[in-house]
C-alpha cells in the first residue's frame, strides 16, 4: 500500500541523479525485519505448534504413546478445568469492569485538577511498577487473619484466605488496586485530546456536567476505553501471579494459566498440560481479536497513514 | 501503549503553556478536586507504606495487631531476608531484565523502524500481526518450552532449566510486539525530510537510519527500553516454572512469591523487607524516567 506512493521496487543503486552505496531500501526492510520476526517464529509461534503436537500424546518421562484427542476428551470432562475456567471468567468480568469505572474516575479526577497534577501523575506509576508476585503477597498478607489489617480496616471477620468467594474477591481488589491506575493513564491521555472548545459549546448551549459526560466524553473517549479493554481484558484472561500466591494450586482461585501450568512440574501430565496451554491460548487469542477487529484498524491504520504520507 | 499518552502529555504541557490563567474556581470545587486527588494519592500509596511500616515491625505484635503505627521496630527482618540470600535474587532479576532489554530494544528498533519507514510488501498485515502477538499468553508458552528444554538438554547437553538464558529467549520472544509497535509509533512520527534531506547529501538508506533517524529516536527507544524491563522484573510465571529455587537464577519475584513458612514461623516480616527493598528502587526508576520521557517528548514536539 505504501509502496504506491514510495519506491517502485527498482534497486536504488545506480538510478536517479546521486548514485547511493550500500544496501537498497528494499533489501535493508528485509534485513531489519528479520531479526524479530525469526525470533518470534522460533521461541513463541513454534513452541504453539510444538504444544498442538504434544497435546495428541501421553506423555511420561521420554516416552511417549499418541492418544490423538484424548487429552481434549479429558480436560471436556475434568471438573477442575471447568472450575478454572468459571474463576477465569468471574475473576475478568469482575476485575475488568471495576478497573474501568474506578479508572475512568480517577482519570476525571486528574483531568479536572491543577494543583498536585504533577505528583498524582508520578505516584500513579507506582502500583504499576510493584512486580505482581510481590503485589500479590502484600496483599495476601493485608487480607490474613493475623494481623488482620483489612478486616481490622473493615470492622469485620471474614476469613479472606480460607472462604473461596472472599478470597476471589481478595484477589479482584488486589488486580483492581494495582491496574485501576494504569487504566486511569490510558483514559487520560484520551481525555486530554478532546478539545476544550467542545465543552464551552456544549456550557453556552446549555448542558448540564452529565449531559456533556454522556455526549460529549464518553463518545470521544472511546478509542481510549477499548484499548484500556482490550489491554486489561486479555491480561485478566491469562492472570497467573495473584491466583498462584494467594492460593497456589488449590481449586478455589485456580485460573486457567495456574490448571495448566499445574499438570507441568506439581502433577506432570505434560500431554495434558499442552492441552490446557493449547486450549488456553485459544480462548485469549480468540476474545483479542475480537477487540482487535472492532479497533486494530484504528490501531495499526494511524502508523501504516503516518508512513504513506 | 505508551505512546498515545505521551504524545498528549507532550502536548499537553505545550498547551499549559499557552493557556490563559482562569479565574480561581469557586472555592468548594477546589476543595472537591484536592479531595479526589488525596484518594487517587492514598489509593496509590498505602499498600506500600503498609508493606514498609511491617516491614520494620518485628516480635509478636507484628503478627497480632493490625495497628501498624505499634512497635517495636527494627531491621531485624532486613538482616534476615539477606540472610536467606535476597541480594542473589535481587542480582539475578537485574541481570535477566538488563539482558532482556539489551536484546530486545535494538532488535525491535530495527523493525519498528522497517515497519514504519521502509518500503515492504504486506505492511499493515506485519502491524497487525504485531499487534496480535503483544496479546500472547504466557502459558501457551511455559508447557511446550519446558519440554524443548528438556529435550534439547537430551540431545546436545545444553541445559537451559535454572539458567539466565532459559529466562532471556522467552522474555525477549514476549516483549519484542509491544516493544516493535511502540518503536513503529515512534519512527511513524519523525519527520520524513529529515531522512530525505540526509539523503540528498548522499547519505545511503543505512546511513539514514543510523546517523540521522536512529538518534531522534532516543526518547521512543527509552520507553519502549523502560517497558521491557519492567516487563522482565514482573514476570512470575515463567521464572517460576523454568528456574523455581536455584538461588543462582532465581528472580524476584519468584523469592518473594514462592516465599515458604519456616516452621510455624510467620514469615510477614521478611516478606515485607524484600517487597521493599525490591520496590523501592523501582518506584525510583519509575519515578525519574516519567520525567525524562516526558522531557524528551516536549522537546520532539516543539521541534516537530
Amino acid at each position: 500500500m505504501a509502496t504506491a506512493t514510495r519506491d517502485t521496487g527498482t534497486p536504488e543503486r545506480g538510478r536517479g541523479a546521486h548514485i547511493r552505496h550500500g544496501l537498497g531500501e528494499r533489501a535493508m526492510g528485509r534485513i531489519f525485519l528479520t531479526p524479530s520476526f525469526a525470533f518470534m517464529a522460533v521461541i513463541a509461534l513454534f513452541p504453539v505448534f510444538y504444544a498442538v503436537l504434544m497435546s495428541l500424546y501421553r506423555i511420561r518421562g521420554f516416552t511417549r504413546e499418541f492418544v490423538g484427542i484424548d487429552n481434549y476428551l479429558q480436560a471436556l470432562s475434568d471438573p477442575g478445568f471447568y472450575n478454572a475456567a468459571l474463576n477465569t471468567l468471574v475473576f475478568t468480568v469482575a476485575s475488568v469492569s471495576l478497573e474501568f469505572v474506578i479508572g475512568l474516575g480517577f482519570a476525571l479526577i486528574m483531568h479536572q485538577a491543577f494543583v498536585g497534577r504533577g505528583l498524582t501523575r508520578a505516584v500513579i506509576l507506582v502500583p504499576w511498577v510493584i512486580p505482581t508476585a510481590v503485589a500479590a503477597q502484600v496483599w495476601r498478607y493485608m487480607f490474613d487473619h493475623n494481623p488482620g489489617f483489612v478486616n481490622a480496616v473493615l470492622g469485620a471477620d471474614i476469613n479472606w484466605l480460607r472462604d473461596p468467594a472472599w478470597s476471589m474477591a481478595g484477589i479482584i481488589a488486589a488486580d483492581v488496586w494495582k491496574t485501576a491506575p494504569f487504566v486511569a493513564l490510558l483514559l487520560l491521555a484520551g481525555l486530554q485530546t478532546i478539545p476544550r472548545d467542545y465543552y464551552e459549546a456544549a456550557k453556552v448551549d446549555g448542558a448540564g456536567v452529565l449531559q456533556r459526560f454522556w455526549s460529549i466524553t464518553l463518545p470521544l473517549l472511546r478509542p481510549a476505553i477499548v484499548v484500556a479493554l482490550l489491554f486489561r481484558t486479555v491480561d485478566a484472561l491469562r492472570m497467573f501471579d495473584f491466583a498462584y500466591v494467594f492460593a497456589g494450586y488449590s481449586n478455589s482461585l485456580a485460573t486457567l494459566s495456574v490448571y495448566a501450568q499445574r499438570f507441568l512440574v506439581a502433577e506432570p501430565q505434560l500431554g495434558y498440560a499442552n492441552a490446557l496451554s493449547t486450549v488456553t491460548f485459544v480462548i485469549v487469542m480468540l476474545v483479542g481479536l475480537a477487540f482487535i477487529s472492532r479497533m486494530g484498524r484504528h490501531m495499526v491504520g494511524e502508523t501504516a497513514r503516518e508512513v504513506k504520507r | 501503549m505508551t505512546t498515545p499518552e505521551e504524545t498528549v502529555r507532550a502536548r499537553e504541557s505545550v498547551q499549559e503553556a499557552h493557556r490563559p490563567r482562569r479565574g480561581a474556581p469557586p472555592a468548594l470545587a477546589g476543595l472537591l478536586k484536592l479531595l479526589g486527588l488525596a484518594v487517587v494519592l492514598l489509593w496509590c500509596l498505602f499498600p506500600f507504606i503498609w508493606m514498609a511500616m511491617t516491614s520494620l515491625r518485628t516480635g509478636s505484635v507484628a503478627l497480632t495487631d493490625p495497628n501498624i503505627l505499634r512497635g517495636p521496630f527494627s531491621l531485624d527482618n532486613y538482616d534476615q531476608v539477606f540472610d536467606l540470600g535476597f541480594q542473589f535474587a535481587l542480582r539475578n532479576s537485574l541481570i535477566v531484565a538488563a539482558v532482556t532489554t539489551l536484546i530486545c530494544i535494538p532488535v525491535a528498533a530495527l523493525a519498528g523502524y522497517a515497519l514504519a519507514r521502509l518500503p515492504l510488501r504486506g505492511r499493515f498485515l506485519l502491524l497487525a500481526a504485531t499487534l496480535v502477538a503483544t496479546l500472547f499468553p504466557p502459558v501457551a508458552l511455559v508447557n511446550p518450552l519446558y519440554q524443548m528444554y528438556l529435550e534439547l538438554n537430551a540431545l546436545t547437553g545444553i541445559n537451559l532449566l535454572n539458567s539466565y538464558a532459559g529466562l532471556v529467549i522467552p522474555y525477549v520472544a514476549l516483549t519484542l510486539p509491544l516493544s516493535i509497535f511502540i518503536l513503529a509509533t515512534f519512527f511513524a512520527g519523525i519527520p520524513r525530510e529529515i531522512e530525505e534531506s540526509a539523503k540528498v547529501d548522499g547519505a545511503t538508506p543505512f546511513q539514514a537510519f543510523w546517523r540521522v533517524v536512529a538518534p531522534l529516536a532516543a526518547p521512543g527507544v527509552g520507553a519502549a527500553a523502560i517497558l521491557t524491563f519492567v516487563y522482565a522484573t514482573n514476570e512470575f510465571l515463567l521464572a517460576f516454572s523454568f528456574a523455581p529455587r536455584d538461588l543462582n537464577v532465581q528472580t524476584v519475584p519468584v523469592f518473594i512469591g514462592t516465599f515458604e513458612r519456616v516452621g510455624y514461623e510467620n514469615p510477614i516480616g521478611q516478606i515485607m523487607a524484600a517487597s521493599v527493598l525490591v520496590s523501592v528502587p523501582l518506584i525510583v526508576f519509575a519515578l525519574v524516567l516519567q520525567r525524562r520521557i516526558v522531557a524528551g517528548l516536549t522537546s520532539g514536539a516543539v521541534k516537530g
